[in-house]
């Protein structure tokens, strides 16, 4: 074979990984396993993954500049919350542009003003369960912290109400179309689209020589997480794993498919967490926050409305951002502004942050090995009472 | 494949994003007889996974997606 040959052949091998990672759909439960699977490394390298943390940053940040705020808040160029977001966000864009799916995405005004109701509502929601659907949910119950499990509960009954709210707008004020998404629309001249893989695949490149610049200087860890939060992007835009469609699903359609891959996700990220901090190779105390059980509850039932509303939770906000989707943009402000204001709120407020309950690290209370069992016990009957919902539709609101 | 069908009715959920296309086509198929065909004009990348999804646990008959110009067009033949 002569060498001319096998350089077609390599090229062709990488033309079919292109199309297998970036032109066909990933199943959504590789989705939840790669994420638990990154949701420890990330762990072990510095500390769990969350999104709201960084939205929160940005916006301290934000009123700090206005001079609202008296204190500076870490520089979202280190702060380890702000990189993950900004991971998040940076991988969904490359994500996106590699697999021919970026495009500024207008919505009519109604939808716009659900980006920011949603986006309100889910600040609020995180400030007081400790997290979003991410850090006060998924790690939380990971980190062994009873406020998850609150939060879940919360979780579920808002993503009902939300959806009784969407049922109810169809029924009264029908969204309008805003037609073609015009980026795409031009005939002739330079075919944006076709570039796109190329623009994706040089901000992929750009972030892990960011990820280098930051080793360079020190901020190893800080740059490494840049790449974690890099990945959940990716994985995340591929999979289109959605949060929100694990808790509105089983009532809007009955599908339990993500519902299955969010149980999934949750056990194999426990198990890791749990060896880690079991082993004591990490802090109990990481990601026990205090949210049991009334900030959980209360908190999970308000980020669900919002959530539903908004159609993107905290990661998929984020992620859809990355897409072009402007309603998820303005969402992803609302919710960054919202947040920090009500985090202050309760920060500064000694009533309003007793009343968000306390820190419950179970096996304080049940040993961790009755903690690993409970959890997985409570994950599967969510698996499978989402798979007999599936079957019954015992759950299925119909419109 | 899709190219020939002709749809009974069409639904416009341009600009929107999930899950309005699905609920929207979830509804208006509730108004459609058996054996008719519903086109939905969306602009979400999701809607290509979700409406699928949506017609295999429904039992309505998925017949394809076709790109057009920012949009796509997708078909399903009610249960």
């Amino acid at each position: 074979m002569n060498s001319e040959r096998e350089n077609l052949v390599i090229i062709e091998i990488l033309k079919r990984g292109y199309r297998k990672i970036f032109d066909e759909n990933w199943p959504l439960w590789l989705g939840g396993l790669l994420i638990s699977i990154m949701s420890i490394i990330t762990f072990a390298w510095a500390r769990p993954w969350g999104v709201a943390g960084g939205l929160r940053n940005w916006g301290d940040w934000f009123f700090s500049l206005l001079s609202i705020y008296q204190t500076k808040p870490p520089s979202p160029l280190i702060s380890t919350n702000s990189i993950l977001t900004l991971g998040l966000l940076w991988g969904a864009l490359g994500s996106a542009l590699l697999s021919k799916q970026f495009a500024i995405r207008m919505a009519p005004p109604l939808e716009l003003l659900k980006g920011v109701v949603g986006g309100i509502l889910m600040g609020i929601g995180a400030a007081m369960a400790g997290g979003c659907n991410v850090g006060g949910f998924y790690s939380a119950i990971s980190a062994l912290s009873f406020s998850g499990l609150a939060m879940m509960v919360g979780l579920i009954a808002g993503a009902y109400v939300g959806l009784r709210y969407l049922y109810w707008e169809l029924e009264h004020l029908p969204s309008r179309s805003v037609g073609a998404t015009p980026s795409e629309k031009k005939e002739g001249g330079f075919k944006w689209l076709n570039a796109e893989p190329y623009i994706g695949t040089l901000l992929l490149i750009a972030a892990i020589i960011c990820a280098w610049i930051y080793s360079q200087h020190a901020y190893t860890r800080v740059g490494v997480l840049l790449l974690c939060g890099l990945a959940f992007g990716i994985i995340i835009q591929r999979t289109r794993f959605c949060f929100v469609r694990g808790f509105r699903d089983p009532f809007m359609t009955g599908q339990g498919e993500a519902t299955r891959a969010v149980a999934i996700s949750v056990v194999v990220s426990m198990l890791g967490f749990a060896a880690l901090k079991w082993t004591g190779l990490r802090p109990e105390s990481i990601s026990v926050v205090q949210a049991s059980w009334f900030g959980g509850l209360v908190g999970g039932l308000l980020f669900g409305i919002g959530m539903v509303v908004a159609g993107g939770c905290g990661s998929g906000c984020v992620w859809r951002a990355g897409e072009g989707q402007i309603k998820l943009m303005l969402a992803v402000i609302c919710f960054s502004l919202s947040t920090s204001l009500f985090k202050t709120l309760i920060r500064t407020s000694k009533g309003f942050a007793d009343l968000m309950g306390h820190r419950i690290f179970l096996p304080d209370y049940l040993t961790y090995k009755w903690t690993v069992i409970v959890i997985l016990f409570i994950m599967t009957i969510y698996y499978l009472a989402a798979t007999w919902n599936e079957e019954t539709d015992r759950f299925t609101v119909e419109i | 494949m899709v190219d020939n069908i002709t749809p009974d009715e069409t639904l416009d959920c341009r600009g929107l994003s999930c899950p309005m296309p699905l609920l929207k086509t979830k509804k208006a198929i509730g108004k459609m007889k058996s054996g008719q065909i519903i086109e939905v004009l969306g602009t979400d990348p999701g809607t290509k996974n979700d409406l699928p999804g949506f017609a295999k646990k429904s039992g309505h008959e998925y017949l394809g997606d076709k790109d057009d110009q920012g949009f796509t067009r997708f078909f399903l033949k009610v249960r």
